[in-house]
Order: structure tokens, then C-alpha cells, then sequence
């Protein structure tokens, strides 16, 4: 059934996870019921001046045995580290999705994988051979790797998708718009699958610098919404997912996982670095109202929560304003206390958290929080995760630049 | 077969997805299933061996890209002309 003012519904049907705490949607959700933490000492490059010597990183990980059976794609092998993590968690979801690979209909597909970066950790190596080396060229396959759109371009090969094929960039935000986006190709009828999401990876020398010379990273740890939260750590990965339309995931007989009931976005217009409370209530609303639910149907919320002074305590003030009672009635947790702050990758990381809490009636904790900021005063469900029946449940994802943006998922329509 | 045509086949097969042991200098490289993304790489490769320069534009089709022989030829030459004209 299409909902009553006729639009088509999407639902999802798979996903996919590459993360510091889990590199399959299992051994993540394994990594969150154990609160796990990510976070640990910078491996890969050396740290040299660097004074924030911790990231959450992916280690460990066998690109080349977990994407050997890819046919179409011949150069994911020489790929930049965000293509794999993204194309890893892209084969999770299409694998559990059960679809026919390449797709049946490959122009009524759309494959939107954004990056907030693109292949930072090449540009780096391409940079040094150049000035520091003094090689006489990058490697060939430099601008390749580089790209902010080879993710979803080796996806798009690999998986025989031909319809809209394209990155998102918006930092933070990046993966909730590239859901967002692909829902509304499908909601508006321009195709009936779409493969949306975002991958990151640029935990290098550079970037490190970078960060740290915006101060905004701890060189302790994430501590959402916690007294002594002094920062974000900088993290990894890759989430996906496979958003269908209602009838056509009906009609092969697919898994419905959940409906993505609704989708906000807006923009503060007003400052890079200092989120607004205005921005992010509205993005929160406009998700709210487009699922047609109110805000006492959502039970569990998943945070932006990077564990910035100013983040954490403005979306507390922006879920009061929207929620009202019911903010203190919420489960809200910040799953990057877990997993880090994966940048452009988090909401697709996060989505993929909210999906599981549905499955299994269990919420996330956020961990780190044993004495709360008296000015983040809910619910952050502490250290460990808990058993709650949930129905409905909100993504948020706060960008620098104010570019807000906010999901609602909810139940497999009947 | 002499060095430079040696190490220059190693280079090829390196770069193949299924290494070949027949290959010749008479050996067309559109038979190795070489594509254009795979002639950059080994053009990268053969630059760095030799310490020379090969002027090469994927745009165009180079008779010195026909056969291994015409490799061979090519990089010869270039690495007798020496580094300075092979930067012109």
C-alpha cells in the first residue's frame, strides 16, 4: 500500500558494516552489546609531532580476502582503503538483500555512496612522492583512488547498477543524505532499489594535523555527553544499506528489515564550526512529521553525539525543544563512544545500529558516561545497553557547516 | 632475449591477470588483454625500471605500443638518448 497521500514506501531490505568495533553487521551489533570500545593508539603511519596519538581504526582487516570473489569490479584490489571499506559493506547488503547480482534491472537501480573525503590516505602518499620523495610521478592509479565518487563507482560496477550512480559530500552528514537522496529517487519513482550510504577513511598524518589543529579532537577519548568529554576520535568505516519500494520488495519475496518512514534535512546558515539548536530541531521534525508519527511513537534515539562540548549539549537542547516530556522518556545513545567518529561514514553506521535495535529490542549503550554533563540531562542509556521494545527509531547526523539531517525508521508496513 | 626485453616482460606479466609463458617480442600486446588502465600501470612500471621518461598519451594509438619488440625498441632507445632528452 502506498501511504495515504499516495507516495511510494521504502523500505530496507540490507545492509552492510565495515567498523572499528565489527566488520559485518554481526560482530558489530556483537561489538555493542559488549560495549566495545574502537578507540586505541594510531597504528600505520608514524605519529611524529602528532600530540592526539589515539583513532578508531579498523585493524586487522583483509581487504584482499574479504572482496576476492569480486567478478566485475577488476581493479577493486587497486582501490583506495574507503572503495574497500565500501564495497565490503555494500556486498553485506546485497548478499542479505538477496538480490540477483549484476541487478535484473539495472537502470531502475541507484548506487549513492558519498564520502566526506574521497581517498585522503593516497592523496597523502601521492604528495609526499612527489614533494618530499621526489619521485617523477604519483602512481597511475592515483586520481582513481582519489576521488571522492570511485566508491560508489566501483560499487555501481561490481553490483551492475546503472540508474543514478553518484557521491554525496556534507561531512558528518554525508551517509544520511545519501539515504535520504536515495529514498527519494525510489519514494519519487525514478528507480526501485537503491544501494545509499557512505565510506570513510582518512586516519593519516595529514588529516591527523589537520583535526588537531581545529582542536576539536581528545587525545583521551569519546565521551559523549559526559562531564569530561573533551573532544571527538577520529574513526573508520563503512555503512550501507539496500532501500527497496514496499511492492517490489514484496513481490520477490524479500526480508522487509524496516520501513524508513521519514527523512529531514535543513541547514543553519550560520556558522561552520557551531551547531544551532533551531537546525537540528527543525531536521528532526521534518523526519518526524514526513513518517506521520509523533514524537511520544519514537523510543529509541541514535545521536550525532561526537562528544564536542558544544555538539553534544545543543542537540540535547534540540531534542527537549522538538520532544518536550518525551525527550526524558528516550533512549538516546551516541554509538560513536563505540566505534568512533567514522566522519562522512557515521550516519550509515549509525543507521545500521538503529535497524538492529528494532530487530532485537535492544538499545545501544553510550559508553564513557559515568558522570554526566549536568547540562546533558536524559537519557544516554550509560555504558551498557538495555532491553526495550522498539517501534520507531531516529537517526541523527549534524554536519561542520550547520548541514543537518535526520532519519525515522519504522516497523515492515503490514 | 636480452635484459631490457626480459625485464620488460616480467613487467608485463606482472601486470596480467593470467601470466602468460609463450610471450615473444613478436607477441601483440592487444593479445594479452592489456587494457588502457593496465598499459598506464606498466608504462608507470617500465619509467621507473629504466629511469626514463616514455612520452604516451592513452589517447592515441602509438605503433611503439604494438608488439613487445616495439616496447623493447622504444625504451631502448629512450634510455640511449639519456635522461635529458627523454624529459623534452
Amino acid at each position: 500500500m502506498a501511504k495515504p497521500n499516495g507516495a511510494r514506501r521504502v523500505v530496507v531490505t540490507g545492509m552492510g558494516v565495515v567498523s572499528p568495533i565489527g566488520t559485518t553487521v554481526d560482530e558489530f551489533w556483537a561489538g555493542m552489546r559488549a560495549s566495545k570500545s574502537g578507540v586505541g593508539p594510531i597504528e600505520g603511519f608514524p605519529p611524529e609531532d602528532l600530540k592526539v596519538l589515539i583513532a578508531a581504526q579498523i585493524k586487522g582487516w583483509d581487504h584482499r580476502s574479504r572482496l576476492r570473489h569480486f567478478q566485475r569490479d577488476k581493479i577493486i584490489m587497486h582501490a583506495d582503503r574507503y572503495s574497500w571499506f565500501a564495497a565490503a559493506a555494500a556486498d553485506e547488503a546485497v548478499k542479505m538483500a538477496g538480490l540477483n547480482v549484476p541487478f535484473d534491472e539495472p537502470y531502475r537501480a541507484a548506487c549513492i555512496i558519498g564520502s566526506g573525503a574521497g581517498g585522503l590516505v593516497t592523496f597523502e602518499k601521492a604528495y609526499r612522492d612527489l614533494f618530499i620523495e621526489n619521485k617523477r610521478a604519483t602512481h597511475p592509479l592515483t586520481l582513481l583512488r582519489i576521488i571522492g565518487s570511485s566508491a560508489a563507482a566501483h560499487v555501481g560496477i561490481e553490483f551492475g547498477i546503472r540508474g543514478p550512480t553518484f557521491a554525496t559530500c556534507s561531512a558528518c552528514s554525508t551517509a544520511t543524505h545519501a539515504i535520504g537522496v536515495g529514498r527519494d529517487y525510489i519514494q519519487h519513482g525514478m528507480v526501485d532499489v537503491a544501494v545509499v550510504g557512505a565510506s570513510e577513511s582518512v586516519i593519516n598524518y595529514g588529516t591527523m594535523k589537520a583535526w588537531q589543529a581545529l582542536h576539536v579532537l581528545s587525545p583521551e577519548g569519546i565521551f559523549p555527553f559526559s562531564k569530561k568529554r573533551n573532544g571527538t576520535v577520529l574513526g573508520e568505516g563503512a555503512g550501507i544499506l539496500v532501500l527497496e519500494e514496499l511492492e517490489h520488495a514484496k513481490a520477490r519475496g524479500a526480508r522487509i528489515l524496516c520501513e524508513l518512514a521519514g527523512y529531514g534535512m535543513t541547514s543553519d546558515a550560520k556558522d561552520m564550526v557551531n551547531p544551532g539548536i533551531e537546525g537540528p530541531r527543525e531536521a528532526m521534525r521534518l523526519a518526524l512529521d514526513e513518517a506521520g508519527v509523533p514524537g511520544t511513537e519514537i523510543q529509541y534515539l541514535n545521536a550525532h553525539g561526537t562528544a564536542t562540548a558544544i555538539n553534544d549539549e545543543n542537540e540535547t537542547n534540540a531534542i527537549k525543544e522538538l520532544y518536550g516530556k518525551h525527550a526524558y522518556k528516550l533512549a538516546i545513545s551516541s554509538t560513536k563512544s563505540m566505534h568512533g567518529h567514522p566522519l562522512g561514514a557515521g550516519g550509515g553506521l549509525e543507521a545500521v545500529a538503529c535497524i538492529k535495535a528494532m530487530q532485537e529490542n535492544w538499545v545501544p549503550p553510550t559508553i564513557g558516561l559515568d558522570d554526566p554533563d549536568p547540562k546533558c540531562d536524559l537519557d544516554y542509556v550509560p555504558n551498557v545497553g538495555r532491553d526495550l521494545q522498539v517501534t520507531y527509531t531516529m537517526s541523527n547526523s549534524f554536519a561542520f557547516g550547520g548541514l543537518n539531517t535526520s532519519l525515522v525508521f519504522g516497523p515492515a508496513p503490514a | 632475449m636480452d635484459e631490457v626485453a626480459t625485464k620488460i616482460i616480467e613487467i608485463l606479466k606482472k601486470h596480467m591477470k593470467e601470466p602468460r609463458d609463450d610471450i615473444s617480442l613478436q607477441t601483440a600486446l592487444t593479445d594479452l588483454k592489456i587494457e588502457s588502465l593496465d598499459l598506464a600501470m606498466i608504462v608507470f612500471d617500465i619509467e621507473d625500471t629504466f629511469g626514463i621518461e616514455i612520452p604516451y598519451n592513452a589517447n592515441e594509438d602509438v605503433e611503439d605500443f604494438k608488439t613487445v619488440g616495439s616496447v623493447v625498441d622504444r625504451v631502448k632507445s629512450l634510455m640511449a638518448e639519456g635522461p635529458a632528452a627523454a624529459k623534452a
